[in-house]
This record gives C-alpha cells, structure tokens and sequence, in this order.
C-alpha cells in the first residue's frame, strides 16, 4: 500500500517556478514532500516535528518540504502546541 | 451529551517531591471523575529538558492525562491549575475530532489502493502468459 503511495508520488510532475522576492525573481524547484505526514498528527511526538524545524527553530516553509497545505497547516499548529509546552524552541541560535 | 476526548498535559515544578508530585496526580484524577468525566489514560512522563527556560527552571515534571467527559470537567481543572503554584505550564488539546478525521483518511486510502490492486491483478495476466 505504502508503495503505491509512493509511486505515484515519483510520477507526479514537478513544477518549476519562480518567486519574486525584492528585485531579483527567485527561481526554485518544487520538491516532492521528502516526508509523508500522518493522517494523525500528535503534537506530543517532538521526533516528528522536529524534521519539519531547522535549527534555528523556524517552521520549514512548504516550498522547500513539499507538503500540502493542509499538511502544512496541521503541522504549524502541532509545532506551535509544542512549543507552548516547551518542546520545541520558540527561537534557538 | 457529546462525549468528547481530551489530552491534558501539564508541567510540575522539577523541585517539588516526588510524594507531592504524586498527590497531585492523584487529585487531578479524583476531580476529574467527580465532575463526570473519566481518565482514559495517565502518564507521569517524567523529569525532562524545556527547550527554553520557564520561571529559570531548564528541566520540568511532565504528566499527561487523557479525559473523556463533557469538558466541564476540563473547565474547572484549568480554574485549578491556574492557581496552582506547583504547575509551571498546562494545556488542553480536543483529540477526538482529528482522530476521527485521521480514521476517515486511512479508511479511504485504504479502499483505494485496495481498488487498484484488484485493477493490477485483473490486467497483469493478459501479459502473464506471453512471457511464459
């Protein structure tokens, strides 16, 4: 089952595009979501949350994970609740 | 009456006694099932790292409780735990309706790929026999 899931996900076409941000446009690739997200998604489990929070402890943008945006904002709410408890840093340097 | 599932964690002061501690848990349990609700699940986590420093403490007592019940119960346990100086940090998380979500997604991915492997098994033995 998981790899069906999987196949499809190699098939998918990938987008390229471009951001403008400040003068220059940014060019990045779309990425395949490098990690499924559970359909159930605790916010106890600081593992998982952790994959979606570099060191410095910001939220990874969906651009760069490729997950969806319901995905993107189940996830942010799980990492804020952790972080509320003191799971997760707020800000790490 | 809707019953309703919570997830309640809280985070003791890692100084307190391990006795004190424990009379804690205790009442929190007691209160929650003399306000109608009942205690699924109860576990004292224990001593861990805070990611940031919460009243110049590094280290905190964490214990969770899972609660069934109407949610009046979780009203007055917060009413509780805001005045308790023991309780650095507590919170409430409403799991029932996202687990119920989650079983609806796995329920239909799980018809789905059921679906194409009756598909593969029906087109793969036409090639099959060409090979053989």
């Amino acid at each position: 089952m998981a790899e069906n899931d999987l196949e499809i996900l190699n098939d998918r076409d990938l987008g390229v595009g471009e951001d403008v941000i400040g003068d220059r446009p940014r060019r990045y690739q779309r990425r395949r979501p490098r990690q499924v997200v559970p359909d159930y998604l605790d916010w106890k489990d600081v593992d998982l949350l952790r994959q979606f929070v570099p060191e410095r402890g910001k939220i990874m943008p969906r651009r760069i994970s490729g997950i969806s945006a319901k995905d993107q904002r189940r996830l942010a709410k799980a990492i804020k609740r952790a972080r509320s408890m003191a799971m997760l840093p707020f800000v790490a340097d | 009456m809707a019953n309703r599932t919570y997830e309640v964690m809280y985070i003791v002061n890692p100084d307190t006694e391990g006795e004190k501690i424990q009379k804690l848990n205790e009442a929190v349990g007691k209160l929650i099932t003399k306000e109608g609700g009942e205690v699924v699940r109860m576990d004292d986590i224990g001593i861990r790292h805070l990611a940031y420093p919460i009243q110049k403490k590094q280290e905190g007592h964490y214990v969770l409780f899972e609660v069934e019940g109407s949610g009046q119960e979780i009203a007055e346990l917060e009413r509780r735990m805001r005045v308790n100086d023991m309780i650095l940090r507590y919170i409430t998380v409403r799991v029932d309706e996202d687990r119920k979500k989650a079983d609806k997604i796995r329920a239909k991915r799980e018809a789905r790929s059921e679906k194409r492997a009756r598909f593969r098994q029906t087109a793969e033995p036409a090639e099959a026999p060409a090979e053989a």
